[in-house]
């Protein structure tokens, strides 16, 4: 509560930022800057659960494979569906390019009609295979924007029993909110693994949206890695649940994994 | 007899004794109900007319939560030139995005062209995206967007008029202010009017448009029709008995009715509805005749005894005339409670029993606090009254009417069977029917905003049917989703039915992008994964939510939308009946099951019912009087008589409103058993004092006749003028149902007034009935 309360106070500026508090505390281009030299492995294999529940608490469960991989800053992944039965088979491929600028390229297979058929381009702000996070959360993951917000980092704070720095962002400009469907952003980065832990999320309107939490963050293989996402729209009650297990960074991962024509053959 | 008078007597004298006692009692006890009235809430929606636990109104709100259907505020844009035009199109995102900050309004339902996505095919994929983005929205582009409409059937007539140039923002409200759409409605209305210098015109319509513009309608008629009746009220008795007591004290007395009926239906927590609007109106009038008739007596007696103190002049009223006002208000009471029983809706069953409360108030202050209230004054003398038996003009014509009587007797019987043959003639034709719209007049702008929207777009009034399969995912099933589509077409082809949606014009449409957008792919492709396939490729760029409104979250339910442009029962009760008739024949097999719900299932039901409840309620108010009557007078041929002119009363509003053609509504449909329940004191009057004259007093046919008509006939006359006048005034009323109700009542009770003073005396006269003992 008490932190509740300066942070509230710092929020709206009545402690003043240049206590000495606030001066230890790290800018959040540094934060973020930090996040993006985190580990995560060149290529990973896992399998990834999608739970999503609707307001009315009826759940659709998706599981799949996905494998991603690292091409210098350009990121792919491929996701391999195995259930429900009637999609099973389905195969969706993303490039994601490191400049914002440049539109990414999705495909998804679909063996019923024995097709790839080109997704068009996603806005950012759209959201990703039905679920809660958008397109830009599934690329970041645990890392946070470095060009897309003004950062305050507004004090600490322990999340599942780590020491957190809070930030503020806000859009740098209107362009950019309405790209990314957000007014502001309150996102808690463990301060010793630099990996995000939690994030509240405004909508262009200033309505709180969404609650981000990242969990069971354990060591697999060397790398520190999340087990669990559980997004909660507050708009709409819609709930995601995303489970990542039998995780493997050592698996090598051919190139050719990441194409058009793979993704027919399937994993 | 005399027993019974001493007794009454020994009561009177009590009564008048505790005169300040209870005087107190009785201000504070109106007052203290009467302060629970600002805390009343209005319900002027559709569902209000069922139980709540009424199952189908339980089906139908379980779809709409299953779906997230809602009562929406439709607003239409016009431009004659079109709206296809980058201005247009401006406007639409402009007002779309302004809604959001409406309160009352769901920021996350506005369906506008600027917020619904169009479904396109590219070159080797589909892509899912906003029909235009406000910021390269050019003329061309807006052109652009009125292709892509031409393309997706679901929108055509539905988003989009079919001429171009009408388009909807549908916006949705939140729960949270169910009973406050008057404060969105006025919202926006005040939003609408800052665009009053652009080409465009807006017109605001819609479920909850409706409800919102009903709350404030009828407040704004309350205002209006309640002080004029008291108004009317007023001049009536300063006519009948010059006195400023005369009219202060019956006033006294309306309050206290209309007070504590109102002020006890909020401390019960019952809803203000619609015709709860006439109820006021009901009771001033009803409650006045009381005071009249004993103030009446009171006067005849004081100027016949001259030398009375007022203490021997109240008790001597009162112990003539708690009788005949106890027998003719249990009989009103009896008509309202007819209405409570027989009446399976809501609105009516309160009217019923809170207007038997206020008319039950009104007997009893008429017993308790008139008495009280007269022993703070001084013995009075009306004008109207003289010592030496003259009679006024008023008295004239009843003594007159008196003679006419005893001359004529067999002519008025068979004018009388004339009215009757023609009523029951009436009776058979009477038209069942309702349209929510006819609650206003036909010149208020929702009246016309409705009109404009129903005949440029599908239209309002919506039927749903509810697909149930048994197993998630069955919804892909292409025989299932044929089944619906076969169902859609059917409907289509019924009259007032202009247009359908649901999953399956956007399986459809998706078919058709997923296959170079040929015309003929525009269908339902044979394979089940496939289909599945789609959703998952929609939602790759759609919002998850997108088809909430159409299908559940395990594809195991979905809504057919069916849009009709009328919300008058007539025209929705065959399409109901078609569509059920078609779903028995098609579906509800093991595999299949669909069901008919929405506002026009509703509707259809529990309109159905109002000729039913009608002339159960009227028989009922009839039976009970009957026997009413029958005890109190002791004997069944006193009872029969009656309820003759009653019965004839009701039988020529049918005759009227035959000629008239006036429906049997919600409003209308409760007149006969009011007009029983009132028309019959006339005829309970009538019956008392001729039996008083010619029983009691024993006195030959023609001079009792004489006796009866120049005073009780004079009270009679009053008492009409009261409540024909009263009645009148919600003639007045804006509300139609309000205002046919008021003049159905009002030309009921003339007709039993006439009846009671014509052909029940001329049957009397040619019967001479056992119990009234004729001598001479």
């Amino acid at each position: 509560m008490k932190n509740y309360l300066i942070m509230g106070l710092l929020a709206i500026g009545l402690l003043s930022p240049t206590s000495s508090k606030a001066q230890t505390l790290p800018t959040g281009k540094s934060i973020a800057d930090k996040t993006y030299a985190k580990d995560e492995g060149i290529s990973v294999r896992r399998k990834l659960t999608m739970e999503l529940k609707d307001k009315r608490g009826k759940i659709r469960i998706r599981e799949t494979t996905s494998i991603r991989k690292y091409f210098g800053e350009e990121k792919r992944m491929a996701i391999y569906y195995l259930t429900p039965k009637s999609v099973k088979g389905t195969a969706f491929l993303t490039f994601d390019y490191p400049d914002a600028s440049l539109d990414d390229d999705q495909w998804l297979y679909m063996p019923a009609l024995r097709k790839t058929r080109r997704i068009s381009a996603a806005n950012r702000g759209d959201y990703f295979l039905g679920t809660d996070l958008t397109y830009e959360e599934i690329k970041l993951e645990t890392r946070i924007s470095r060009d897309d917000y003004t950062y305050k980092t507004i004090g600490t704070e322990r999340i599942d029993g780590q020491q957190c720095y809070v930030l503020e962002g806000t859009p740098i400009n209107d362009k950019i909110a309405k790209e990314l469907g957000y007014s502001k952003v309150k996102l808690w980065v463990d301060a010793s693994i630099w990996m995000l832990r939690k994030a509240d999320s405004w909508d262009v309107a200033g309505n709180h949206l969404k609650t981000t939490a990242i969990k069971e963050i354990k060591k697999v293989q060397g790398i520190w890695t999340y087990h669990l996402i559980a997004v909660k729209n507050h708009k709409t009650a819609h709930e995601t649940l995303f489970r990542i297990s039998d995780i493997d960074y050592q698996t090598s991962l051919n190139d050719d994994a990441f194409t058009k024509e793979a993704l027919v053959n399937g994993l | 007899m005399k027993n019974q008078q001493n007794k009454a007597t020994k009561f009177f004298n009590k009564v008048t004794s505790h005169y300040k006692t209870i005087l107190a009692f009785s201000l504070l006890f109106m007052v203290g109900v009467a302060l629970f009235i600002p805390t009343m809430t209005k319900d002027t929606s559709y569902d209000a007319f069922l139980p709540k636990d009424d199952p189908i109104l339980v089906f139908r709100n379980q779809t709409k939560e299953t779906f997230g259907l809602k009562d929406p505020m439709v607003i239409a844009i016009v431009n004659e030139n079109g709206i296809f035009n980058k201005k247009s199109l401006e406007l639409v995102h402009e007002l779309s995005e302004r809604l959001k900050t409406v309160p009352g309004i769901d920021p996350d339902q506005i369906t506008s062209l600027a917020t619904e996505n169009n479904i396109v095919g590219t070159y080797d994929g589909l892509a899912v995206e906003p029909f235009y983005e406000i910021d390269d929205l050019t003329d061309e582009k807006a052109k652009e967007v009125a292709a892509a409409i031409d393309d997706f059937d679901l929108y055509k007539g539905n988003l989009v008029s079919y001429d171009r140039t009408t388009t909807l923002i549908v916006a949705e409200m939140l729960d949270s202010y169910d009973k406050k759409q008057h404060e969105v409605y006025k919202s926006l209305m005040a939003l609408l009017d800052e665009y009053t210098a652009r080409t465009e015109q807006f017109y605001l319509a819609g479920e909850g448009a409706v409800s919102g513009y009903l709350i404030k309608y009828i407040d704004e008629d309350a205002m209006k029709t309640n002080p004029f009746a008291a108004l009317v009220i007023s001049i009536i008795l300063i006519f009948a008995y010059r006195r400023v007591r005369g009219v202060v004290l019956p006033n006294i007395m309306v309050l206290a009715a209309v007070g504590i009926a109102l002020g006890a239906m909020a401390a019960f927590g019952v809803d203000f509805f619609v015709i709860t609007n006439g109820l006021p109106v009901v009771l001033i009038a009803i409650a006045v005749a009381d005071g009249i008739h004993i103030l009446g007596e009171y006067y005849e007696i004081a100027a016949k005894h001259p030398a009375y103190s007022q203490k021997e002049l109240v008790v001597n009223t009162m112990v003539q005339m708690w009788r005949p006002i106890t027998i003719t208000s249990i009989t009103t009471i009896a008509g309202f409670l007819a209405i409570a029983a027989s009446s399976y809706m809501p609105p009516m069953t309160y009217f019923g029993i809170f207007g038997a409360l206020g008319v039950g108030v009104a007997l009893v202050y008429a017993l308790f606090m008139i008495p009280s209230a007269m022993m703070f004054l001084k013995p009075q003398m009306s004008r109207a009254y003289k010592p030496n038996q003259e009679i006024d003009w008023f008295g004239k014509i009843m003594e007159r009417t008196g003679k006419f009587v005893l001359k004529n007797p067999r002519t008025i019987v068979v004018v009388a069977v004339l009215i009757i043959g023609f009523g029951i003639n009436g009776a058979s034709k009477l038209i069942i029917n309702e349209d929510r719209i006819k609650n206003f007049q036909s010149e208020e702008p929702i009246v016309l905003a409705d009109a404009l929207i129903n005949s440029k777009t599908d239209g309002t009034s919506y039927l749903d049917v509810l697909v149930e399969t048994p197993e998630s995912e069955d919804l892909f099933a292409p025989e299932n989703l044929r089944k619906i589509e076969a169902l859609q077409n059917y409907a289509e082809t019924l009259p007032h039915v202009k247009g359908s949606t649901s999953i399956v014009d956007f399986i459809k449409k998706m078919n058709q992008s997923l296959n170079e957008n040929k015309k003929e792919a525009y269908s339902i492709p044979d394979d089940k994964d496939l289909i599945a396939q789609y959703f998952l490729l929609y939602s790759a760029s759609g919002d998850p939510t997108d088809f909430d409104n159409y299908v559940d979250y395990d594809y195991r339910l979905a809504n057919i939308r069916l849009k009709m442009d009328t919300s008058e029962y007539l025209h929705e009760k065959p399409v109901v009946d078609q569509t059920n008739a078609y779903i028995d024949a098609h579906f509800n097999t093991s595999t299949i099951k669909a069901t008919t719900t929405g506002k026009v299932t509703v509707d259809a039901y529990w309109i159905n019912r109002l000729g039913y409840n009608h002339f159960l309620g009227a028989g009922l108010a009839l039976l009970v009087v009957l026997i009413f009557a029958a005890f109190s007078f002791r004997s069944v041929w006193a009872g029969i008589l009656t309820i003759i002119p009653v019965s004839i009363s009701v039988l020529f509003i049918y005759t009227v409103m035959g000629l008239l053609d006036i429906w049997l509504a919600i409003g209308t449909s409760m007149f006969a058993a009011i007009a029983i329940g009132i028309g019959v004191d006339f005829a309970v009057h009538t019956v008392d004092r001729l039996k008083y004259l010619l029983n009691e007093k024993a006195l030959p046919i023609k001079q009792a006749y004489q006796e009866f008509y120049k005073s009780a006939g004079r009270a009679l006359l009053f008492n009409f003028l009261a409540l024909a006048l009263g009645f009148s005034v919600l003639m007045t009323s804006s509300v139609p149902p309000l205002s046919q109700f008021g003049f159905l009542v009002a030309v009921a009770v003339s007709v039993s007034f006439i009846g009671s003073l014509t052909l029940l005396p001329a049957l009397i006269y040619l019967i001479r009935p056992k119990f009234l003992n004729i001598t001479k």
